[in-house]
């Protein structure tokens, strides 16, 4: 199948500063990829250099079999682009900022006015379509963001963040639009949400420091760390003084604690008893083996620590 | 082509239309403010100047520098505000229209903010006083007001691109703009410079555009090494503008 989207060897460098390091990828048409990372990973450079907004240090990036340099006004023709930062203009009424749009993708009135009318209501503004963004929640602006993305039906759509701030009932919405959209074209989104990735997507790149760290399915990559043992462990009591042991200890590879639990990933099995000897089991309140979930697999591969 | 600048001219008309009366009624404060003050507070210690009354002489570039001015800060103001604000030039940026569409838009959207408050001025110093001019002066002071608007919408859309503060912006109407459009021509004849820097001072594109002007309003005479000097700058001005948003927004 051919791709959607390639990026080869992409280099992208902000001074001394290397965002994106030798990037490559190719994406299938039709599906919903999700790139992860942590803040500063470089996802947003990503999707800015494959929208033709930054030129790559190095590299090449194709958009449907056209080049983001030479031909990005063929590019351009084929893309929605929902970006990290709402940008909507705050002097338009919600309807204008979609007909401005249909505009600038040369449409005839006709159908834009028929294809207006749809978006607004797939996203639920045709009540407050004469109004200003302004006077919209969070959850409405990021809405009307995705909708003016689609006015132009494009074959690829970029995401950056898009439920980033939303409740879970928007982000719900906005998840069952990605979902029924899903048909007519591919979907790269990026995300800090697991959950997000996991519930939306067929293939999910974590990267950082500008570079890939794994690919492959939700589910694979789950698997990957099925070798790592995740389990949760609750004290009754001294959880100060056991959050210290268990850091101290080598086979401890990763460690989270909210209250008086701790989620920790052992190197394997065999860790479980010399583990057990140590802490002893007075104070356990509950011990048990957890499925891995995909925020294990990004701590895990991304570092102990959010960076800042 | 175009297309693109069009409807980014057209977005910017339906934003003005919807707040002209205040945005005209602001900009013809400032300039009938300085008519009254200077027109009649100082009647009796100025005599006329160059052979017309004071208050004559000095409505061609009272309706000149609104009209420059305002499609100076038009530009300035809305390339920033959409370049660093709303960020709504990178919504533009993906859609097909190219770089060119939209700064020549933003240009335009400028200049006609430039030509609009200029006729507003025009207008209400002719109903308020007795300024009253030939009617057929007016299609050569038209040419003259439209270089200008169209070279100070330039320049602003030069520094909506480059300046990223709004306190810098704020400078730089404070410390060339202004002085640029006081010294020269509007308020007293260059003709009042030692003749040591006179050469110079005719030799900024300003001076020609608000001694041209006047002249073309008042006299009806056409001055063609103004007209050219204008012509040229607002050629230059054009292309600069659109180069420079051009490499400052590829990055
Ligand atoms: N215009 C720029 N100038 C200089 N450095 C930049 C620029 N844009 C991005 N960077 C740097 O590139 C790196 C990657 O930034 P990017 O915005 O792509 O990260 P991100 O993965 O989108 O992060 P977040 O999750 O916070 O949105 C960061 O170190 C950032 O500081
Ligand atoms: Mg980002």
């Amino acid at each position: 199948m051919e791709s959607a989207l390639s990026l080869r060897a992409v280099t992208k460098r902000f001074g001394p500063i290397t965002a994106v390091e030798d990037f490559s990828l190719e994406v299938v048409r039709g599906t919903i990829f999700a790139l992860l990372g942590p803040n500063g990973a470089g996802k947003t450079t990503i999707i800015r250099i494959l929208t033709t907004l930054l030129r790559p240090t190095s590299g090449t990036a194709l958009v449907e079999g056209f080049d983001v340099q030479h031909e990005g006004k063929r590019v351009r023709r084929l893309i929605g682009v929902v970006p990290q930062e709402n940008n909507l203009d705050r002097y338009l009424t919600a309807r204008e900022n979609l007909l401005l749009q249909a505009r600038l993708h040369g449409m005839a009135p006709a159908e834009s006015r028929r294809r207006i009318d749809e978006l607004l209501e797939l996203v639920g503004l045709v009540g407050r379509q004469h109004d200003f963004p302004d006077t919209f929640s969070g959850g409405m602006q990021r809405r009307l963001v995705v909708a003016r993305a689609l006015v132009h039906r494009p074959r690829v759509l970029f995401l950056d963040e898009p439920t980033t701030g939303l409740d879970p009932q928007s982000r719900r919405a906005v998840w069952e639009y990605i979902e029924s959209l899903k048909d007519s074209m591919t979907i790269f989104l990026t995300t800090h949400y697991m959950d997000e990735a996991d519930a939306l997507c067929d293939r999910i790149v974590i990267m950082d420091h500008g570079r890939a760290l794994v690919d492959g399915t939700a589910a694979r990559l789950k698997e990957r760390m099925a070798h790592a043992h995740v389990y949760e462990l609750q004290f009754r009591a001294n959880a100060e003084r056991y959050e210290a042991m268990l850091g101290g200890f080598p086979f401890v590879r990763s460690l989270r604690r909210t209250g008086d639990t701790f989620r920790l990933c052992l190197a394997g099995e065999e860790s479980l008893k010399p583990l057990m000897d140590a802490i002893g089991t007075d104070d356990i309140r509950k011990l048990c083996l957890l499925e891995p979930s995909l925020e294990d697999v990004f701590i895990e591969l991304t570092g102990r620590e959010v960076r800042e | 082509m175009f297309k693109g600048a069009f409807s980014i001219w057209n977005r910017d008309m339906l934003v003005l239309r919807r707040s002209l009366f205040t945005e005209l009624l602001a900009v013809v404060a400032s300039p009938l403010t300085f008519y009254l003050a200077f027109g009649f507070g100082l009647k009796g210690y100025i005599a006329n100047v160059e052979g017309v009354p004071y208050t004559v002489f000095m409505a061609p570039g009272l309706i000149t520098m609104t009209a420059v001015s305002a499609a100076f800060d038009e530009s300035a103001w809305s390339m920033w505000f959409h370049r660093k604000v709303q960020r709504t030039i990178e919504a533009y940026r993906v859609t097909p229209i190219t770089v060119y569409d939209i700064v020549i838009g933003k240009i335009i959207s400028g200049f006609t903010h430039g030509a609009l408050k200029g006729v507003a001025v025009a207008a209400v110093i002719f109903l308020l006083t007795g300024f009253r001019v030939a009617v057929t002066h007016l299609a050569g002071y038209l040419a003259f007001i439209v270089l200008g608007s169209m070279i100070f919408s330039c320049l602003g859309t030069v520094c909506g691109t480059l300046l990223d503060k709004p306190e810098t912006i704020g400078k730089v109407q404070a410390v060339v703009i202004m002085p640029l459009i006081f010294m020269s021509g509007v308020f007293f004849p260059v003709s009042s410079y030692p003749a040591a820097i006179r050469g110079y001072v005719t030799a900024i594109p300003t001076t020609a555009l608000f001694e041209g002007s006047r002249v073309a309003l008042l006299a009806g005479s056409l001055n063609g090494a103004y007209l050219a000097i204008l012509a040229f700058s607002a050629a230059v001005a054009f292309a600069g503008a659109v180069a420079i948003f051009n490499r400052k927004i590829e990055e």
